[in-house]
């Protein structure tokens, strides 16, 4: 064969193999697969282990060198656009499918029914309380309920016949003499002064009873969070910059509070704490007797007296005291009218609570 | 406390509003918790003004009207038809312009509008004394003196009083304050000091008290002077019992006493006037004019004023006549034979000071809760006895006549003098965390009376004033600094002060809250029950030792007459109460405490308990939702919950105890951690539960202890794959999955990671009676390597030859 010929002939091949290219190129854009099966045979064709195209890759050997390159080109650009056309039909069969999914199922239907318990109010705001105080420093102290008189009466400067008794109708104990269920929980200062050496800083939260009618303003158990910081030199005043931290952390940082003088036996000065509710609707003016001002807490210096019955000497270390009630601020923040709903557990009232801060 | 406006301006000047001294009432420690206007006049007479009839003519269509032109004060004269015998022209009465409301002492509020009546235009009502409320005669209209100003406001003509009554909250440590003359002085200390006030009181002079004669002796002996330290009194003769005049009788309604008679009506205005209660008692009822002041022996009886018998006590301190037959029990409540009548001529009038441990153990007792007997026990001040009694005297003279007519008695053996208190400057200022400059620390002692006797740089010393019982040390006198200086002005900064202490981690509460915050996001309703419970449970229901509930002594409720031994029935009273309300499907759990006594005394624990009944998940199109909760739903949360506190490596048996038909106990040691099971169903259906009940009951004490040893071991991820066995194992129905598991995991020993029941089949056609088949899955791995299949092959036939030789299990292949 001529030289001529051979080339000539491998001209005429490389044109064929082309053009076979080309071919392919043509029939991959003008394919037109229906459906997800015809879509994977289309995949199978043109872009699966044993494509159509692969074979070609072969022939370069009979491409003649100055077009090897071009070739080579032209066989990309079919797997390009074998690549580029399954995309796109994929992506229509993907939106097509959804697209009958969302036909077929209705999503407005409810989820698994994966109820939301709720914590109890009492709870949320005693962890309220407890997390305000532990953050400048309380650390918190539990004791016991069932209290000897001692800690909750006498040690706390309240003898025998001490007409601040009347203040509080106390639940006696039958059987063991002085036992009673405490009253409030500065038992616990008692408890931990006799214990501990100053510095003391401590917060007590929990359970107290008083022998009193329920009612929907009363009941005979319920929350308290005493605290009580002991040191040298502990003042009013940080008494008071202290209290004035819970109430801004606790209502808002614009609440105002004031300090009314007051009495409890087991502080000196004793006062009382109100912050500024306003006066907005009628329950403002029942809740504040009018004033606008809502009575929060209790609190004083602790009484030499009191450091002494518990060993501390009261020359040399002061401190503060201060204690409050938990359903009454909860019933506030909730706007539950009856405390009593507070522990009849009626589910439907308690669910609504697994939504509360 | 009732404190009348009026009533304190009688000794202190005040022109401050009424809202603005309640204020500083409060800012002082005497609580404002109400104010309330009173008019001794309902409505105050507002509208009615003084009239001047010009004319007065028969009515010409009815005879006994009378048609009137009526000067008011105003441009014209106003026509009013009037049907009064006694109304005539140029009389002065008094008229209801239309548009007033009259409050009649009978009958309902009138309003007064214009009208015709049987013709004639009438515009207003000229008004007797019962329409207009000031007394009961309907004789005829009210005939003014001819002097009266035509248009003048009836309620000034009439001398209408307007007051403002504060109700205080007053705590126990002001005896000072019990009266208005100590809430005037307090008033003018803070005034003084804060509102540019001269802070001076007027005290009613009884300079001019003098004995007339001594024509009615008295003898008076104390026995008890413990019990009554002063005893003062004297005569007076010849007066009139009567009706007290207008001006006391409202000063004594404003504060909430009735009046009752003259002299009766004083002494009730020197308690509220001066805190110093008195007693008069019938002359001619003392017995030989003698008074004995002693105790009498327990159970003798008394008469009171209000006719009830009283058992007394050896501790009451009774005013005896001369025979010692009780007429009083001392500074609390009168006698009904010795007290003031209509017909008494003659009063010994008694101004005392009692023991406050005395008055407060016998008012306690007898229930007698008089006003007396408060300012009592507050503790009075001994050295206004003898003022009060003055001035208590001269108001009955003047009041109902009479005459001094014995010397004054006054038993005072052991003078109370004032104490002197030493107080640094130092420790006032620290107390406080200001410096209160020292020129306003003495004008605040000045204000309240505390005379200052001693002064140094450092210190001062001051004699505390009697009426200020409670002031005894110097952080009483620093209080009393604080009060006026003003809660309020101790200023306030940015930093807090704060002394560092330790606790320990985790705390108890940041368990409680781990637990509780799991337990709601699966769908947990925390509840919260009463600690009290009722005996009758435990006598009834569950028996439980008797001596060992915990009583409560002074219950008024049978409901509530012990604290709970266990939680299980304050869940089954939350599962009542809501089964009640069609809410049956419940999952709840309470953290609380139990108690009991035992012969070291009152214990309580810590529990931590889990209640579910009904069905295992709300109504739901999307899988079968008649599936009720059961024990293994329970034992998943009770799991999941140990596994959380990483509480591992317990031991578990089967539960014995009354609470459950049946159950687990898991422990550790010898200490329980929890037992769970289905709660009996005698104890539900004894409380009317109609619902299965699963109750869990978890020790925390118990646990919180476990979590101070508590360490965490994290192991890195096994690199090596894991194989997995099943077995079908056929065995008795007595055969625990527990035997099986323990079986495994001690011939698998650290290659096994795993042991699960994945199925349960029973067949009585396929495996025969008493038989059930269990599905278990195992899952090997070794941390070395790969784990060599075939050493697995041979421990899963040893593990099938064992199961077979010590549970008779036959393998389904």
């Amino acid at each position: 064969m001529s030289e001529y010929l051979r080339q000539t002939n491998r001209k005429n091949m490389a044109k064929e193999i082309f053009d076979k290219v080309e071919a392919i190129i043509v029939e991959i854009q003008a394919a037109q697969p229906e459906g997800a099966e015809a879509i994977e045979q289309f995949r199978i064709k043109y872009l699966g282990t044993k494509n159509i195209i692969k074979p070609l890759m072969g022939e370069i050997r009979n491409i003649p060198n100055e077009q090897k390159k071009e070739f080579g080109q032209l066989i990309n650009k079919a797997k390009e656009v074998a690549e580029e056309k399954f995309a796109a039909l994929q992506a229509v069969s993907v939106a097509e499918a959804a697209q009958s999914d969302a036909n077929s199922i209705d999503l407005t239907a409810p989820g698994e029914p994966l109820a939301l318990g709720a914590r109890h109010p009492v709870s949320i705001m005693m962890n309220r309380i407890i997390e305000i105080f532990t953050r400048i420093g309380f650390t918190i102290a539990e004791e016991r309920e069932i209290e000897a008189d001692w800690y909750n009466f006498t040690a706390m400067n309240t003898p025998e016949d001490h007409p601040a008794r009347d203040m509080q109708d106390t639940f006696y104990m039958r059987g063991i003499e002085n036992m009673l269920l405490r009253t409030h929980t500065s038992s616990v200062q008692a408890r931990v002064m006799t214990t501990q050496k100053p510095p003391i800083r401590i917060i007590a939260p929990g359970r107290v009873y008083r022998n009193e009618t329920i009612s929907s303003r009363s009941h005979c158990q319920f929350h308290q969070v005493e605290g009580l910081y002991v040191d040298e030199k502990v003042s009013f005043a940080d008494m008071k910059q202290t209290l004035l931290y819970f109430a801004k952390e606790m209502y808002g940082p614009q609440t105002e509070i004031r300090l009314r003088p007051s009495y409890f036996p087991f502080t000196e000065p004793s006062a009382e704490m109100d912050v500024y509710w306003g006066l907005k609707d009628e329950t403002d003016y029942r809740i504040t007797k009018g004033t606008g001002w809502l009575e929060i807490l209790g609190c004083g210096m602790v009484d030499p007296a009191v450091l002494e019955n518990c060993g501390i000497n009261s020359k040399k270390y002061t401190g503060f005291a201060f204690g409050m009630g938990i359903e009454r601020q909860a019933m506030l923040k909730y706007r539950i009218s009856d405390i009593r709903y507070l522990f009849e557990n009626d589910v439907r009232l308690m669910k609504q609570f697994g939504r509360a801060f | 406390m009732r404190t009348s406006l009026n009533w304190l301006k009688n000794y202190l000047h005040i022109d401050l509003s009424p809202d603005k001294i309640g204020e500083i009432l409060t800012s002082i420690g005497l609580e404002v918790e109400g104010i309330e206007k009173v008019e001794s006049i309902k409505g105050g007479l507002a509208g009615v003004v003084v009239g001047h009839v010009m004319e007065c003519e028969r009515h010409p269509n009815a005879d006994r009207l009378s048609v009137t032109k009526v000067d008011i004060g105003e441009a014209e004269p106003v026509q009013i038809v009037c049907g009064a015998p006694n109304v005539a022209n140029g009389q002065k009465v008094l008229v209801a312009t239309v548009g007033t409301t009259l409050y009649p002492i009978d009958g309902e509020p009138l309003k007064i509008q214009k009208g015709k009546i049987r013709g004639e235009v009438s515009m207003g009502m000229i008004c007797a004394e019962d329409e207009l409320g000031l007394g009961s005669s309907h004789a005829g209209i009210m005939v003014l003196p001819t002097e009266t100003p035509v248009g003048k406001a009836a309620s000034e003509v009439m001398n209408i009083e307007i007051d403002y009554v504060y109700e205080i909250g007053l705590t126990p440590n002001r005896s000072d304050a019990t009266n208005h003359m100590g809430v005037a002085k307090d008033l003018a200390a803070a005034l003084k000091i804060n509102y540019h006030h001269d802070g001076q009181i007027k005290m009613p002079s009884v300079a001019h008290f003098k004995i007339d004669n001594f024509t009615l002796p008295i003898e008076v002996e104390v026995v008890n002077a413990e019990a009554c330290p002063r005893y003062a009194g004297v005569v007076i003769k010849n007066i009139t019992v009567k009706e007290s005049p207008e001006w006391l009788k409202n000063r004594l309604k404003a504060v909430g006493v009735r009046p009752i008679n003259n002299v009766v009506d004083v002494t009730n205005f020197i308690l509220h006037e001066l805190g110093q209660p008195l007693h008069a008692f019938d002359y001619e009822a003392i017995t030989d004019r003698k008074v004995i002041i002693d105790t009498l022996p327990n159970g003798t009886t008394f008469t009171a004023l209000d006719e009830t018998e009283k058992k007394l006590l050896e501790t009451d301190l009774m005013i005896c006549d001369g025979q010692r037959h009780p007429m009083c029990i001392g500074g609390v409540f009168g006698g009904l034979h010795s007290g003031v009548k209509e017909t008494t001529k003659h009063i010994f009038l008694e101004s005392a000071h009692f023991n406050s441990k005395y008055i407060r153990r016998s008012s306690m007792h007898h229930n007698l809760r008089t006003d007396a007997a408060k300012v009592f026990e507050k503790g009075s001040d001994p050295n206004i006895c003898l003022y009060a009694l003055k001035r208590a005297a001269l108001m009955i003279k003047e009041l109902a006549g009479g005459e001094i007519a014995s010397e004054i008695f006054d038993f005072y053996p052991k003078k109370i003098e004032p104490i002197e208190i030493k107080v640094n400057y130092r420790d006032v200022n620290n107390l406080i965390g200001v410096k209160v400059p020292k020129d306003k620390l003495l004008d605040i002692l000045q204000a309240l009376e505390m005379e200052v006797i001693e002064q140094t740089q450092a210190s001062f010393t001051v004699k505390v004033p009697t009426n200020k019982t409670d002031v005894l040390r110097p952080v009483d006198v620093i209080e009393e600094i604080l009060r006026i200086y003003g809660l309020n002005m101790v200023p306030m900064t940015d930093n807090i002060r704060m002394s560092l202490t330790y606790g320990t981690h985790p705390t108890k509460q940041s368990i409680r809250n781990l637990w509780s915050d799991f337990l709601t996001a699966n769908g947990f309703i925390e509840t919260m029950s009463l600690s009290l419970s009722q005996s009758k449970y435990y006598k009834e229901i569950l028996p439980y030792p008797e001596n060992e509930l915990a009583f409560i002594h002074n219950t008024s409720n049978v409901h509530l007459d012990i604290m709970r031994p266990s939680m299980l029935f304050s869940g089954l009273e939350t599962i009542l109460h809501n089964q009640n309300r069609q809410q049956v499907d419940l999952k709840l759990f309470e953290s609380g405490k139990i108690y009991y006594r035992t012969t070291e005394g009152y214990k309580e624990e810590e529990r931590f308990s889990i209640f579910i009944t009904g069905k295992r998940w709300s109504e739901s199109w999307l899988f079968d939702n008649d599936k009720e909760v059961s024990y293994f739903t329970l034992k998943s949360f009770i799991h999941n919950l140990l596994n959380r506190l990483n509480i591992k490596d317990y031991q578990s048996e089967l539960v014995q105890n009354d609470f459950f038909s049946f159950g687990m106990e898991y422990f550790k040691g010898k200490q329980v951690l929890v037992h769970f099971g289905k709660v009996q169903p005698s104890i539900a259906k004894a409380m009317d539960i109609k619902n299965t009940v699963f109750y869990a009951d978890f020790k925390m004490d118990t646990i919180f202890n476990m979590l101070q040893k508590s360490k965490i071991k994290i192991e890195e991820p096994n690199r090596y794959p894991s194989t997995q066995r099943d077995l079908a194992l056929v065995v008795a129905q007595s055969v625990k999955f527990e035997e099986i598991a323990t079986i495994a995991k001690k011939i698998g020993k650290k290659l096994i990671t795993s042991v699960n029941l994945f199925d349960v089949y029973e067949s009585k056609e396929h495996l025969g009676e008493s038989k059930k088949s269990y599905a278990v899955s195992m899952i090997f791995e070794d941390a070395e390597k790969t784990v060599d299949t075939k050493e697995v092959d041979k421990i899963v036939e040893k593990i099938i030859s064992q199961c077979q030789e010590q549970l008779g299990a036959v393998i389904r292949r």
